[in-house]
């Protein structure tokens, strides 16, 4: 960082931009939310991001200099080297660690590691440029994935939600996805249903946020619905950047209309007329179906102006991120929409009111914005009722790790944790037992093998063993795992992803992984004090990053003292 | 009784009419008073126990500071936009499970609030352990800047100084840059980005900001150069509210060196 690179500057005014550059730049600077792109643009253009083209990009979008610098290092995808997007990049995410991904860095010249890509049901990814392959370690040949797991049918029989069509054939074209029933729930209320009969509707399902968070969706688009101030936004939020969750992947890559459709109904319920769908960098494939998906609908009147005839105009426009796990936290994820350092913003207020650009926004995730469409087809009673006991609705699971048949289950709350593990995924792998599972991805920290017999699948029951169910990532660790290297490894993760605006999140991940790893007082007693002392302050952390490293640290003391008394022994 | 009425009559003697601010009857005075009341009833907080008027729109944290309260803060600056990144200024409020920013929330009626309960008094001792543990030094020369001994003094008073959390520390200093003005001494650098902030909302310079992530996190100018290839004036804004010393006025250090003003430039 302390080397200066030859360049001048500080004043836009003197930079010359090349003919070539304010092209690249006119493709998107007149659309809403065009840093992003015109980034992404330069990136594959020259292979990486030099410091000429954030110079062009700074004089032509009015950004400060060394803002536009600055943000820039906050994405690691974004390579700031010639070559560097052409670089492999191995996941090296948790289950790609049980798999050998370390191996596969080091057989694999110029490789780098990344966080989880999320393919943990089909491990181990790389990336090169802007294909994924999928290897196996030792290396030996990389296959290319144009599309991931199509989830199994439900192995409990039980009725699904967002799950219920995606096997449907060519469900991911339009033909597909309006014989099975896509569109319908759009058809039905822009010519029967006013906004707030769509949104009354969402309120007796008790659908809530599915990205973890749980606020109810009806009442967040009554608020945007009732702000003042427009234009308003629907952004969805598909940073899908928790290590273990890869639901929002499949549903994208099998059911791009879904997401879609439910968008457009989120605008014609609040008011809103314009779209933003936020992709992690990770999921390139992804990417490409999304652009066809949203051509296709404009082109056949179902996104746009005067959607179906009607009158109503939404549009939607796709955004990439660049490798930040924190985008995937609303605030970060709006400021880095609007072009801005993606830290996150305080609240209140709530991005219902003041939201992108400070105008009302209905930020929902992938999941939620599926369930939509089936809702408003099959009605709020229906979707209350496939939940069991009092809980209301069903949750997507991305199960992986140590389990025999790892992948995306969609389980009605309140389903016990053990039914999924033994009876729909097949139990442990031969001759081993479940030692531990991380819930929420990694942001629920760990559970012990006794909680996974006792806990159901809904938040009441996750919080009361100490952890949360949050965007229902479950990664499975058996007797074979070492659950302090674990631990290590989660840290990491968060201190690599910590966006350093908040003393106790920036200065407390560090200081945990450096314990995990080793150091840090020899006497256990003190060594324990300073971690639970860390894990006290995190908890005032502005967001929830900071919050759950400390749930990771917290739950190895407590679910298991005898492994951490074994690494300090 | 019949004296406070009379001042308050002038006081209000806007709402009345020309009429009735000479002749008021006793019921019509108690009806005029009620009314007074109800419009002008300020919103009020307990804080530590006493109750606080405020206006809507003022954070608990300046509520706080108007009552004389001392609630401790690193990335507080009164010219700046709240930012809430310190956290050492958090307060407890009754019915949150866990204690809040008071430089970020906004004071709301009945709100019961502790400033220094145990609790928070200890984690704002933890918060500043770890600030400590990234640093240098804490004890800086008082000629760096005038906030620059800030940390040093919570620090000492919150006896944070003990070395607790020892680790990697964060920051690189960059003695290359020739810059006469400005020491950019960022191995003290705590993030709080006060200097990035008022660059930005006081100057409108935009000369400086933040590279990379987490604890890799360093205030730099565009490609990492030198200050006076940047849009930096000099203006000395950044030294002034550094509250660490990270940022120094050289020429004042030279003062400092071999007691002379002009020595050594």
């Amino acid at each position: 960082m302390t080397g200066q690179e030859q360049r001048t500057g500080g004043y836009t005014e003197n930079i010359v931009v090349a003919e070539t550059d304010l092209t690249l730049i006119g493709r998107f600077r007149d659309e809403p939310a065009p840093l992003l792109p015109i980034l992404h643009a330069f990136h594959n253009r020259d292979g990486f991001i030099g410091s000429e083209a954030i110079e062009a990009i700074a004089k032509e979008l009015r950004i400060p200099l060394a803002d536009l610098y600055g943000t820039v290092t906050f994405y690691h995808h974004f390579a700031r080297a010639e070559g560097g997007l052409q670089r492999p990049r191995v996941c090296t995410g948790p289950v790609c660690r049980q798999r050998g991904a370390l191996e596969i860095v080091e057989s694999l010249e110029g490789a780098e590691e990344m966080p989880c890509a999320g393919r943990c049901d089909d491990p181990v990814p790389l990336l090169i440029g802007h294909e994924t392959f999928v290897v196996s370690a030792p290396l030996h040949t990389l296959q290319r994935r144009i599309s991931s797991p199509l989830p199994v049918p439900n192995p409990g029989g039980r009725e699904e939600c967002v799950f219920a069509e995606i096997r449907a054939p060519e469900r991911d074209s339009l033909d597909g996805y309006r014989r099975s029933g896509g569109y319908d729930a759009l058809t039905q209320a822009v010519q029967g249903q006013s906004p707030t009969d769509v949104i009354d509707v969402l309120k007796e399902s008790k659908l809530a946020g599915r990205g973890g968070a749980g606020f109810p969706t009806g009442m967040k688009w009554q608020f945007v619905r009732e702000a003042p101030g427009e234009p308003k936004s629907i952004v969805c939020n598909a940073d899908e950047g928790e290590p273990g969750c890869f639901k929002d992947r499949a549903l994208m890559d099998h059911d791009p209309f879904a997401v879609i459709e439910g968008m457009t109904l989120a605008g014609y319920a609040t008011g809103a007329d314009r779209g933003f769908l936020y992709l992690r960098y990770e999921y390139p494939e992804t990417n490409t179906r999304l652009e066809e998906a949203i051509s296709a609908a404009e082109e056949a009147g179902l996104l746009g102006e005067n959607i179906l005839g009607s009158g109503f105009t939404f549009r939607l426009y796709l955004r990439r991120g660049a490798g930040a796990y924190i985008c995937g936290e609303e605030g970060s994820l709006l400021n880095s929409l609007e072009g801005k350092h993606p830290f996150p913003r305080n609240r209140p207020p709530f991005p219902t009111t003041h939201g992108f650009e400070n105008l009302p926004t209905a930020v929902n995730n992938v999941e939620t914005l599926c369930a939509v469409p089936q809702i408003l087809r099959r009605g709020a009673e229906w979707y209350q009722k496939l939940g069991l006991g009092d809980h209301a609705g069903t949750k997507l699971i991305s199960l992986s790790g140590d389990v025999q048949r790892p992948g995306n289950y969609e389980v009605p709350f309140g389903l016990p944790l053990r039914t999924l593990l033994h009876d729909w995924a097949g139990g442990p792998l031969p001759g081993r037992s479940f030692q531990a599972a991380s819930m929420a991805g990694l942001s629920g920290g760990f559970l012990a093998s006794e909680a996974l017999e006792s806990v159901t699948l809904d938040e009441p029951s996750i919080r009361g063993a100490g952890s949360m169910l949050g965007a229902g990532g479950v990664i499975v660790f058996d007797d074979s795992r070492d659950i302090v290297d674990a631990a290590r490894q989660a840290m990491a993760f968060f201190a690599h992803e910590s966006c350093g605006k908040c003393f106790p999140c920036r200065i407390g991940t560090q200081r945990l992984l450096e314990r995990l790893s080793g150091g840090g007082p020899g006497e256990l007693d003190a060594w324990r004090r300073e971690i639970s002392d860390i894990g006290d302050v995190l908890e005032l952390s502005a967001c929830g990053l900071g919050v759950a490293a400390g749930f990771v640290s917290d739950s190895l003391l407590r679910n298991f003292p005898e492994q951490v008394e074994a690494f300090r022994g | 009784m019949a004296a406070v009425q009379h001042v308050s009559i002038r006081e209000f003697g806007w709402l009345c009419s020309p009429s009735l601010s000479g002749e008021v009857s006793q019921p019509q005075l108690q009806q005029i008073m009620a009314s007074v009341n109800q419009s002008q009833q300020q919103p009020k907080i307990t804080l530590d126990g006493e109750q606080m008027e405020f206006s809507p729109g003022e954070t608990v944290y300046e509520v706080a500071t108007r009552a004389g309260k001392t609630v401790p803060t690193l990335c507080y600056d009164p010219r700046l936009e709240a930012f809430g990144s310190c956290r050492l200024c958090v307060v407890e409020v009754a019915g949150q499970r866990t204690p809040v920013a008071s430089c970020t929330t906004q004071a709301e009626d009945g709100m019961e609030v502790t400033t220094a309960s145990a609790k928070v008094e200890g984690l704002r001792r933890t918060l500043l352990e770890l600030v400590a543990s990234e640093n240098r030094e804490v004890a800086v020369d008082a000629l760096r800047g005038v906030a620059s001994q800030e940390l040093g003094t919570l620090v000492e008073q919150y006896d944070a100084g003990c070395g607790r959390f020892a680790g990697a520390q964060s920051g690189a200093s960059r003695p290359d840059d020739p810059n006469p003005f400005i020491l950019r001494d960022y191995d003290l650098c705590i993030s709080c980005y006060r200097c990035v902030r008022v660059c930005a909302e006081q100057e409108g310079d935009y000369a400086i900001s933040i590279a990379n992530r987490g604890f890799a996190t360093q205030i730099t100018v565009e490609f990492g150069g030198h200050l006076q290839d940047s849009a930096c004036t000099f203006c000395g804004q950044c030294v002034q509210t550094c509250p660490t010393g990270a940022l120094a006025d050289k020429k004042a250090l030279r003062f400092a060196g071999d007691g002379t003003l002009n020595g050594g430039s």
